[in-house]
């Protein structure tokens, strides 16, 4: 009977490409997507440099010096530009992103300490944090070129930037403490995944809620097969479509999205766990369809309510942002979403390879809210029939 | 007795569904229930199969008390709903074997009452197309053909033969008077066509208003359906049998020419089911 009932259920699925698409294609998609575009927020490399035009009347010979020193860095490109370019132009048509605007004698002044500065004129729609970084790195080099002076001077070994930069480096700490590099595919593979195992509500609700609305529901309920049999027969098969996708995207992370110029998915953590948030994630997500294709009448009311609040999960658990972008109040409500339990657990074993004791309560967590809508699914399910 | 039901009342909220109902069904007898739209036909069908609670009344089905053999009951009957109970992306023989599945049956004896359902209602042809590229009344045949797989002692069909053409109409109307000649099984069969049930059916009821306005077999509906009654002037009535030879006829009027009377009022029999069903439940439109 369960064999029957589940290859029913398979077939089904299969033959409904719309929630295919939805389960299989979507999560890809987004996947590639967002780990290219993500890629540079991960990984502190820019492959495009900003372009900087440098407008100044200094002497050329001790401005060349400079523009050297500003030129040795892997996010800006400093070039001098005639001082009658048009700045409006030279902005709007994005061959400069910035335009730096100094003061007669820039760097005979700035050495002896007198009136010196540097205007940056940009387009009103750049990143504030470019700015900042742009207006940081100035000031650096101006002390740089100062120290050096000194240093020439007072016949000292200079202590460049470089040289002090080269004394600061950055390691992730990692629970087995093998340091790598995260990168955004750690990120998008379990968001996307996420987000599209909620998503297994559409096939769960279209199928329940064509059984209620045409008499299929009223046949099986004439027939004896205990509730609990309905309920099952409907679980496994759903959660092996979730186990499915699960594999299908880590297989997308790892081999796929090389091939596509993006960083290959790295598990820093233990399979078996991974396994085991799946399993988790899944149970929440059926339950939560469940319960969302039993107060439906029709698919499309269960489309609309099911959709929007997987969107709203998602948008708030981080799946969409990552969660390091958002501002700590953002951070704090997300941690309702039950989107966010799952993905907090996901990223421990990916990327800090945390063990069981890591992710237990979020496991917790989401076991709980399974619980609670199949509950309400069961309730409503009895609570009808009787 | 294959269903006994009495004194069944349903209610929706102040809205009395089924009115204190008494019913008896013979085992065996192809069942007809007639009524307008809302009366209540769907509402006794599913009570019958446990779809929804009643409020009041005894029923017992085949020797079983609806209220304690919910289990016995169930799996000697199978319920025809009146909209379509199949998956339509699946094809015929899926949903068969699913259905049968569920009835507990396995193996061999699921693939022969899949035959055998499928041959009752000659779909071999379409077992292996899904059931949504089917005709209305190809699907029709599926929604029955399912019904017929664990061989049930009843069989309920609530308007089995809505929405399609005379000639499906009339193939399905003789499918259900095959399963019933060959394996005995009761039926029980909702419709709002007259001509369907007095085609069909071996005893006739009309539910209206919750109640059963009328029930008897076809053949006492049959016997009155050439009497004509005559009302004399010294009121007394002669039944003339409209079948019987032109001499009895003559009899009649002889009769009535020597006593000198004469007739007040000829009333012609009610033949058809048709002037029955809407005497008794009038005219009116229902919603
Ligand atoms: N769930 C419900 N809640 C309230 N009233 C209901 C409900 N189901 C049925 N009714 C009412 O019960 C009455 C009988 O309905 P029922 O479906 O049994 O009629 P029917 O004889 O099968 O009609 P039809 O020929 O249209 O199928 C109708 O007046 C209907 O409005
Ligand atoms: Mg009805």
């Amino acid at each position: 009977m369960l064999y029957h009932t589940l290859k029913k259920e398979f077939l089904l699925i299969l033959r409904n490409q719309h929630a295919l698409i939805v389960l299989f294609v979507m999560p890809t998609l987004f996947i590639i997507i967002m780990s290219l575009a993500l890629q540079n927020t991960y990984a502190n490399k820019y492959d495009v440099k900003l372009n900087i035009g440098v407008q100044s009347e200094s002497n050329a010979s001790a401005f060349g010096a400079f523009m050297d020193k500003l030129n040795q860095n892997q996010f800006f490109n400093f070039r001098l530009i005639e001082n009658e370019t048009v700045i409006e132009e030279a902005l709007s048509t994005k061959t400069y992103d910035f335009i730096l605007s100094m003061t007669p004698n820039f760097m005979e002044n700035i050495v002896k300490n007198e009136e010196a500065s540097i205007q940056i004129i940009s387009r009103s729609d750049v990143a504030y944090q470019q700015v900042a970084f742009l207006k940081q790195f100035l000031s650096l080099k101006m002390a740089e070129m100062v120290i050096e002076n000194f240093s020439t001077v007072l016949n000292l070994k200079s202590a460049t930037q470089a040289s002090f930069e080269e004394k600061i480096t950055h390691t992730y700490l990692l629970k087995d403490n093998h340091p790598t590099q995260i990168t955004s595919v750690q990120h998008s593979v379990p968001s996307w995944l996420i987000f599209s195992m909620f998503f297994i509500l559409i096939p769960i609700s279209n199928t329940f809620i064509n059984e209620k609305n045409f008499g299929t529901m009223d046949k099986l309920r004439s027939m004896n097969i205990p509730l609990s049999g309905v309920m099952l027969g409907k679980f496994i098969p759903y959660f092996v479509m979730n186990q499915l996708q699960v594999f299908c995207m880590l297989l997308v992370g790892m081999y796929l999205l090389p091939l596509l110029g993006g960083d290959a998915l790295v598990i820093q953590g233990s399979l078996f766990l991974l396994m085991l948030i799946s399993a988790v994630v899944s149970i929440a997500a059926i339950s939560f369809a469940l319960s969302i294709a039993t107060i439906s009448n029709s698919s499309e009311m269960a489309t609309i309510l099911g959709g929007t609040s997987n969107i709203m999960l998602s948008a708030l658990g981080g799946i969409m942002v990552p969660k390091i972008v958002m501002p700590k109040l953002m951070q704090d409500i997300s941690e309702i979403s039950p989107m966010s339990w799952a993905l907090d657990s996901f990223l421990e074993v990916i990327v800090n390879g945390g063990s069981f004791g890591d992710i237990q309560h979020a496991l917790f967590k989401l076991l709980t809210f399974a619980l609670c809508f199949f509950s309400l699914a069961y309730l409503i399910l009895k609570y009808r029939r009787d | 007795m294959a269903i006994h039901i009495t004194h069944l009342l349903k209610r929706y909220s102040k809205n009395v569904v089924l009115d204190h109902l008494d019913l008896s069904i013979k085992q065996g007898s192809i069942f007809g229930l007639l009524g307008p739209n809302g009366a209540g036909k769907t509402t006794l069908v599913s009570i019958l199969n446990f779809l929804i609670p009643k409020d009041a009344g005894k029923i017992t089905i085949l020797g079983h008390d609806w209220d304690k053999n919910q289990k016995e009951i169930k799996s000697l009957c199978s319920l025809v709903p009146q909209s379509y109970a199949f998956y339509p992306t699946l094809s015929a023989y899926e949903n068969l074997e699913f259905f049968g599945a569920l009835h507990g049956l396995k193996h061999k004896d699921l693939s022969r009452q899949i035959a055998y359902a499928l041959e009752m209602t000659a779909l071999e042809k379409y077992r292996h197309k899904r059931a949504e590229s089917f005709s209305g009344g190809l699907k029709r045949r599926l929604n029955i053909a399912i019904g017929l797989l664990n061989n049930p002692k009843i069989l309920y069909l609530d308007e089995p033969t809505v929405g399609i053409d005379p000639q499906s109409r009339h193939y399905i109307l003789n499918v259900i008077k095959k399963i019933n000649q060959s394996e005995g099984t009761t039926i029980i069969y909702t419709s709002h066509y007259m001509d369907e049930i007095e085609y069909l059916c071996d005893d006739i009821a009309i539910l209206d208003h919750g109640k059963i306005m009328f029930h008897q077999s076809k053949e006492e509906l049959m016997k009155n359906d050439h009497i004509a009654t005559l009302h004399l002037s010294d009121e007394s009535q002669k039944e003339i049998n409209l079948y019987e030879n032109y001499d009895a006829l003559v009899d009649v009027f002889c009769e009535i020419k020597e006593k000198s009377l004469h007739v007040k009022e000829l009333q012609l029999p009610k033949n058809s089911l048709e002037d029955l069903f809407l005497s008794l439940t009038k005219k009116e439109l229902r919603d």
